[in-house]
């Protein structure tokens, strides 16, 4: 898949209503209904539970899956190694032949949509039919499933209804409720006649034997009952060491997947079972074959980072909650789709592909709240993107932009302070609204500011100063409030200076690395990170502030991180990261001293939560505490932590879904009917702000920095910046 | 098979509030909830169910608590028959399935069955109603005590069933619809005095 397809895939996705709104409406009850199911429950223990099982097994996958080979035997089963795809597509395909069936029924099985299992079995054939409601939809609709848990989300009851008058010959009422009853009845024929079932599994455990189960509609309880010959698909990362170690993780994945306490059936499997055939004969001990697929899993759990991904559980969560698949759909993906789908596809089903569509991901990290597995899953993703780097290299301008300009602090402002004359033509009132051509998609549907005449580093000579000082504050500005948004930089020297604080901006500081780091260039991010570090290094200063949370994020948790190998540089970027403060925790900490001086703005505001602000850095009550401090009326937006869908270069590779994604904030923001939006970061900003001045210009968005500055300006008024 | 006694939880575990928990999440997932002091009520209590609900085949799963029931006689008493043939056949001619349940976990309105034996899962997946008899003083807390309760036998029985309400879906634009392929209507009947029937 090339770039270009990828993004027409998208186009046509967002173009598609269905998907959108299905998708969308899901998402929003998804978020409120997981909350109920969780109550009284603790989910980070459970999901911390979870990921040390995984964990584990994962590391003792050979051990485990020889152990559970031993055990499934002595109980009367038939377990099968595969290496690949091809390997477990031939076994079930042989297994028939050999026994003359001709007829299969199958229970839902993500493995098997990974071996590409029912394309192989016609070709061979052998008739498997899907029983689960939505895969057989998915089944006789020719497609594949968009949602791991939910296949056939994407699709109307019109569209249902169509399938079904097709494969019946007869027209079908759009009904749900007949149509359910219709395939109850059709594939109840096919239940009956079958000699074969195929079933997935959810979890197996070693010292036992078992595999679990688990379903709403039943058809899982049929498919391991009737035929006499049952084979189950179980990928090696489903193993665990203990009978007891499915308790926690049926805790998490029905509450996850669907928000249920527990599905409808939990089935429990080990070792043959009797049946009776469909001529009715009793058999004491019918056939298990069960295959235990690697198909990339081994490669997973040697790989030191992504053996993190095995981890997953399968309850789709990420995908839930992701402002990206909810947009797109399946087209986040591959067999696997959304967060994780990215990860599993570049191991399992198409690496090439999963080099493309990680690109997709927004880095908003809102996933990883509610991974089931505690998986850092945007970290993974971080990580798929600097192999495909390292591997593939970058486009020649980025190439110029990362490697000659980025890295070169002189160069790169000088170039900032002559685009800021080059826009003239553009700009108008601080705010560009057309650029041309190839930049078009950029400005549509929102405005751009402008690059401002003198950035805040040219300013800091005329900054507000404390009656008198005590105490000295570093400022980070950042690329963005230097040279787009210096206003906001004056307005926290403005807040510093009431609190009692003097200010210093060293000269040397640079852009803080998070793009290069974004694009997969972690040796220039690196060398950014050392830059920024040298630079504040003789700073006499008891803290490093920025009101830029990514910028925060940077410098208090990536360069550590980032410099851990390095004995010398990880020292100093430890004693840098221990003095950075986002501007909202800071002026938080020393609150009482402003508070006298504040005249209350009598104003409706409502706050949104930039994701490294909230996700990141874990601050959320602060800020609105803050505000509430200055007088204003806050009301709730919801979702308030949804991502603008800015996540820096990505507004410029996929604008049309940046502003997708900036259009359900809008409608959270206008929502809420409050009069200003306030937030904690110069990217969300831009966004929300170039998309407001489109939609509701009345409607003001500034950074909590700008509103206490202007409610210490005695006017008690906000105005326009 | 029987289930081991010394593997039970807590013995003073308060059964009247377990029973309460289990009839609100039971209920809340379309479960109808019965229970009775002993087998004279259970059986007259069945008997009524099947007239009420209009039964005219009922497939019944042999296990020491529906014999102890007699509930063949029930059934007939009731004006509705047992089906014949083969267990294919007697369960997908009936309106109604009964079997008896094991364990049940008070958190999640779930019953826990050991189907290895193939007439349980059969009668309680292929009829379009289910009636599930279970002893009172087998309620368990929590999904955790339950499978804490299996892992603690000698042996994991080959097919447990946990079943959590009737059959459902919402894979048609998300509407939640009951009876897709097992039962849409599943009644449960706790029996507090079920003797030594009460597995």
């Amino acid at each position: 898949m090339s770039k270009a397809a990828l993004r027409q895939a998208t186009r046509e996705a967002l173009a598609n209503t269905n998907v959108c709104s299905a998708l969308g409406k899901f998402a929003d009850n998804y978020v409120i209904a997981r909350e109920q199911a969780y109550r009284h429950k603790d989910f980070e223990g459970l999901r911390r539970e979870v990921a040390r099982i995984k964990r584990e097994a994962a590391e003792r996958m050979e051990e485990l899956a020889a152990q559970f080979t031993r055990e499934a035997t002595r109980r009367g089963a038939t377990v099968f190694r595969a290496a690949t795809a091809q390997d477990a597509r031939e076994y079930i395909a042989r297994l028939a032949r050999s026994r003359g069936i001709k007829t299969i029924v199958k229970s839902k099985s993500m493995a098997s949509e990974e071996i590409h299992l029912n394309k192989y079995l016609k070709e061979q054939g052998l008739d498997a039919v899907e029983t689960d409601l939505g895969e057989w939809i998915i089944q006789l609709a020719c497609q594949r499933p968009s949602h791991m848990v939910m296949p056939a989300i994407h699709m109307s009851r019109n569209e249902v209804a169509e399938i079904f008058s097709r494969e019946i010959k007869k027209p079908v009422e759009p009904e749900i409720s007949s149509m359910v009853q219709l395939a109850r009845r059709e594939l109840r024929r096919k239940f009956l006649s079958s000699w074969m079932g195929i079933s997935g599994a959810n979890i197996a455990v070693a010292e036992t034997g078992t595999i679990v189960m688990v379903t709403n509609e039943g058809n899982g309880r049929l498919t391991t009952t009737l035929p006499p010959v049952h084979v189950i698909i179980v990928g090696l990362e489903k193993l665990v060491p203990c009978f007891t170690d499915i308790a926690p993780i049926l805790e998490v994945l029905p509450r996850s997947a669907t928000a249920q306490h527990i599905t409808t059936y939990v089935t429990m499997i080990t070792g043959t079972v009797p049946a009776v055939d469909p001529d009715g004969n009793y058999h004491e001990k019918k056939e298990l074959h069960i295959i235990l697929l690697d198909n990339g899993r081994t490669r997973m759990a040697a790989d030191p980072v992504f053996k993190e991904a095995l981890q997953c559980v399968r309850c789709a969560a990420c995908l839930n909650v992701c402002p990206i698949y909810q947009l797109v759909g399946g087209v986040f993906g591959d067999v696997y789709t959304g967060g994780i789908g990215t990860v599993l596809t570049a191991f399992f089903t198409d690496p090439q592909k999963a080099q493309q569509v990680q690109n997709l991901c927004l880095g908003c990290g809102r996933c990883r709240d509610y991974c089931s597995g505690n998986i850092d899953l945007p970290a993974l993703i971080s990580e798929l993107r600097r192999r495909t780097v390292e591997r593939e290299g970058l486009g020649y301008v980025e190439k110029v932009i990362f490697e000659r300009v980025l890295v070169n602090r002189r160069l790169f402002h000088r170039l900032l302070k002559t685009a800021s004359r080059l826009q003239k033509p553009f700009a108008r009132g601080g705010k560009i609204r057309h650029l041309p051509l190839f930049l078009s998609g950029l400005t549509e549907g929102r405005t751009l500011p402008a690059i401002a005449d003198i950035p805040f580093r040219d300013r800091v000579g005329t900054l507000p100063r404390p009656d008198r000082a005590t105490g000295r504050v570093a400022i980070f500005s950042g690329c963005l409030i230097d040279f787009v948004y210096p206003g906001i930089g004056e307005s926290v020297a403005k807040v510093l200076a009431a609190l009692g604080f003097e200010i210093v901006h060293p000269e040397q500081q640079t852009c803080c690395g998070y793009p290069a780091k974004q694009a997969g260039l972690t040796n220039i991010f690196a060398e950014l990170a050392r830059q920024n570090i040298a630079a504040f290094a003789g700073i006499d200063a008891g803290h490093i502030l920025t009101a830029c949370p990514t910028c925060a994020e940077a410098l208090k948790f990536l360069y550590p991180e980032l410099l851990a190998g390095d004995p010398v540089w990880s020292k100093r970027a430890r004693a840098l990261a221990e003095k950075v403060t986002d501007f909202s925790s800071f002026v938080f900490a020393h609150r009482e001293k402003l508070v006298t001086f504040m005249i209350p703005l009598k104003k409706k505001v409502t706050y949104h939560d930039s994701c490294h602000l909230k996700r990141r850095l874990r601050v959320t009550g602060e800020p609105r505490q803050l505000l509430i401090d200055a007088g204003a009326e806050l009301v709730e937006m919801t979702p308030a932590d949804l991502c603008c869908g800015f996540g820096g270069s990505y507004s410029i590779k996929f604008p049309e879904l940046s502003r997708s994604v900036l259009d359900r904030k809008l409608q959270a923001v206008l929502g809420s009917g409050a009069e200003v939006v306030a937030l904690d970061c110069p990217g969300c900003q831009m966004q929300i702000g170039g998309g407001m001045d489109r939609q509701n210009p009345r409607v003001q968005v500034m950074h909590t920095a700008e509103i206490l500055a202007r409610c210490l300006a005695g006017t008690g008024r906000v105005q326009n910046g | 098979m029987a289930l081991n006694k010394a593997v039970l939880p807590d013995a003073n575990r308060n059964l009247e509030q377990l029973y309460e928990e289990f009839v609100t999440r039971a209920r809340a997932l379309g479960t109808e909830v019965y229970r009775v002091p002993n087998l004279a009520k259970a059986r007259e209590l069945v008997g009524k169910l099947v007239q009420e609900m209009g039964v005219r085949k009922v497939a019944l799963s042999e296990s020491p608590l529906v014999t102890a029931l007699d509930l063949a006689a029930a059934v007939a008493g009731a004006g509705a028959e047992v089906t014949g043939g083969n267990p294919r056949e007697r369960a997908e001619a009936a309106d109604l399935g009964i079997s008896s349940f094991e364990m049940a976990i008070a958190e999640t309105g779930t019953l826990v069955q050991d189907a290895t034996e193939i007439n349980r899962r059969l009668v309680s997946m292929l009829p379009p109603a289910h009636l599930a008899l279970v002893s009172t003083n087998r309620l368990v807390g929590t999904l955790q005590e339950a499978i804490n309760n299996l892992a603690a036998r000698g042996q994991i029985p080959g097919y447990l069933a946990f079943v959590s309400g009737p059959s459902r879906t919402a894979d048609i634009e998300r509407v939640l619809t009951i009876g897709v392929h097992g039962p849409g209507k599943v009644v449960v009947i706790f029996i507090d005095e079920g003797g030594d029937a009460g597995e």
